[in-house]
């Protein structure tokens, strides 16, 4: 380089701001290498694999399939019935694919069944969204609860925004082992203990293999470890609403409660929608909590996925599940951000 | 009611608040505790004790079998080791790099500035399980060892972050800085290197944290790309399918004791950077 300018000493005549670019340049050239390398390429190769019956680890030639992991995983038929009760494989395709049955319903005197050539991936983006649905909704009221609790003066103040921080700082995976031991089934485990104890229940319930009850626990977990999350965005939050207009509000006579719809709701607003957008596309990609706790008893997206590619080592479907679930986020991200926009 | 034992039901109603809070945060974590302290038999007994306490006398006795078993067991031990090779290699990794990417675009002018933030913005966007079977074919591609794949697969959620973050800071060290250092014939890497790396130190603290704290904590990538490779297990999946020393049924008095070790420097860390966490949370936060 050097030799190069002194031999021509036009080179030399470089700007400041031309220099100032090619450094920009090579210090970028690590971070974008590294992010086309884990991030552009496979999600490339997803696509494409989602197209092919790619198998995982496997030394079997892979064949473009077109579309036919996309039909396996979203094909939907409705039959009519004879009658409310008879047997869904009277009536349901089994050639080329085999449906099973989704759901029945009935309008006027007819009934019908719904059924689905790839029944538990559907199940596995129903228990998402309503997973999703739940946990975020409760984590913004428990969120807010807790916010508004941090918020105000009390002895202590300091030590409390530190304890509201442990479920955060806790492994997801350690968490949910946590409450897999505190959910066992008899009164070895707290909630029956408790509830034994106070009369709500007999002491046996299984909180991990009864259908009903497996959502409503998967929420109570993640509630639990990301409330505090959402406490501490929404308490940053609280804390830029200067003072004064609280107090021009109590000398109107305004009660706390009006204080807080008339004043704190309507000037949380972005916070709360930032918090929302975070909250529901972590949501939406929920694995470990699943995976630890309900395995191949229940599945979200995200653990479907990977069931079918270690367990069936079947990557062309898991990509195509990929690529649903990515189409599915960022329909969600750009639906919030469109909602933004318009109320600003 | 006069306004005197108004104001006292509020402080009380607030300080019961505050006590449900603090119970809600943490009473999981107390009953992990508390059932380490527990061997096979108080583990069994119905009801469950709030103390561990013995079962035929019901005196309070704590037992130290549950630490002494996962101390004497390999995959604990390994896989702690492993999560500490691996959270530390992401978070350097991830702060070099990021920093050197934050400071082009905190502080020098070139064309395709914009277009580079935003691409790294929209890599926290991505869901991590979308990329999972593309990622696993660049790895299979690599043949690296699993500990450096997780590192390097790390880096979807963590470079971004910290890159982002770091940006910010150097947009908020004075320009002077910059053109004293060029006054002085330093060129701009040397400027940064020697002027504003060292002042951007704190963020750096900050940012590596959330980024090491993040790294612990994962479970997908681990749990995929250590599938054949059981011994590069981190702590997320060696709990996750800990089966403990003795093979009969799920050994939960040794998975709380495991729970309880991985939490407490986790718990002090955090209260110890309390302060800075926040911040750090939540600028990344609104930013967004």
């Amino acid at each position: 380089m050097n030799l190069l300018t002194k031999l021509f000493p036009g080179l030399k005549a470089q700007t400041v701001a031309q220099r100032e670019q090619r450094l920009a340049y090579k210090l970028l050239v690590p971070s974008l290498l590294i992010l086309i390398i884990i991030a552009a390429y496979p999600l490339c190769n997803v696509v494409y694999s989602s197209f092919t019956n790619a198998k995982f680890a496997s030394s079997q030639k892979t064949e473009f399939v077109g579309f036919e992991n996309y039909k396996k995983l979203l094909s939907v038929t409705v039959k009519k019935l004879e009658s409310p009760d008879q047997r869904a494989r009277k009536v349901l395709p089994r050639e080329p694919i085999r449906y099973k049955e989704l759901t029945r319903f009935n309008i006027g005197d007819n009934w019908y069944i719904v059924g689905a050539s790839d029944r538990e991936f559907l199940y596995s983006v129903g228990n998402t969204l309503v997973f999703t649905f739940w946990s975020v909704f409760l984590e913004l009221l428990i969120g807010m609860g807790i916010a508004l609790v941090v918020n105000s003066n009390f002895k202590g103040k300091g030590p409390m925004r530190a304890v509201m921080l442990i479920p955060w700082a806790v492994i997801t995976v350690v968490s949910a082992r946590i409450w897999e031991w505190m959910f066992r089934s008899n009164r070895t485990g707290l909630f029956n203990m408790i509830m034994d104890a106070t009369g709500l229940s007999d002491g046996q319930l299984s909180f991990l293999t009864t259908p009903s009850l497996q959502m409503p626990a998967m929420i109570a977990v993640d509630v639990w470890k990301t409330a505090p999350f959402m406490a501490l965005l929404l308490l940053a939050g609280l804390q830029t609403i200067p003072g004064p207009l609280y107090e021009a509000a109590r000398v109107d006579g305004a009660t706390k409660t009006k204080q807080f719809f008339a004043i704190t709701l309507p000037l949380l607003k972005p916070t709360i929608a930032v918090a929302l957008i975070f909250r529901t596309l972590d949501s939406l990609r929920v694995f470990d909590v699943f995976q630890v706790m309900l395995a191949d008893r229940r599945y979200s997206m995200a653990t479907y996925n990977y069931t079918q590619l270690i367990k069936f080592q079947d990557m062309g479907m898991a990509s195509a599940i990929g690529v649903i679930i990515f189409i599915l986020i960022f329909g969600f991200a750009l639906s919030y951000m469109k909602i933004l926009k318009v109320e600003s | 009611m006069n306004k005197q034992q108004k104001k006292r039901l509020g402080t009380i109603c607030l300080y019961i608040g505050v006590l449900l809070v603090a119970f809600y945060m943490l009473f999981p974590f107390l009953w992990a505790l508390s059932s380490s302290f527990k061997d096979e038999s108080q583990l069994q007994m119905v009801p469950a004790t709030v103390m561990p306490r013995d079962a035929d006398t019901g005196a309070i006795r704590f037992s130290l079998a549950n630490y002494k078993s996962i101390f004497t067991d390999k995959t604990f031990l390994r896989g702690f080791l492993n999560s500490c090779i691996v959270a530390g290699g992401t978070t350097m990794l991830a702060l070099s790099v990021g920093s050197f990417a934050a400071f082009a675009l905190g502080k020098l002018r070139f064309k395709g500035r914009k277009v580079s933030l935003y691409v790294i913005l929209m890599m926290t966007m991505f869901p991590q399980v979308t990329v999972l079977t593309g990622l696993y074919a660049v790895i299979t591609a690599l043949q690296m060892p699993a500990i450096a794949n997780m590192i390097l697969s790390y880096m979807l959620f963590t470079l971004p972050f910290t890159t982002w973050v770091l940006t910010s800071f150097f947009k908020e060290l004075p320009e002077e800085l910059l053109q004293s250092g060029r006054v002085d014939g330093a060129t701009s890497f040397q400027t940064f290197r020697y002027i504003l790396l060292p002042l951007t130190a704190p963020a750096m603290v900050t940012t590596g944290l959330l980024a090491f704290i993040a790294a612990w904590n994962e479970y997908l990538f681990a749990l995929t790309f250590t599938a054949i490779e059981p011994s590069a297990r981190t702590i997320p999946v060696a709990i996750a399918l800990f089966t403990g020393t003795v093979a009969r049924q799920e050994p939960f008095g040794e998975i709380m004791a495991a729970a309880v070790i991985v939490t407490v420097p986790i718990i002090l860390l955090v209260l110890y950077f309390q302060r800075r966490i926040v911040a750090g949370l939540t600028s990344g936060a609104v930013k967004g």
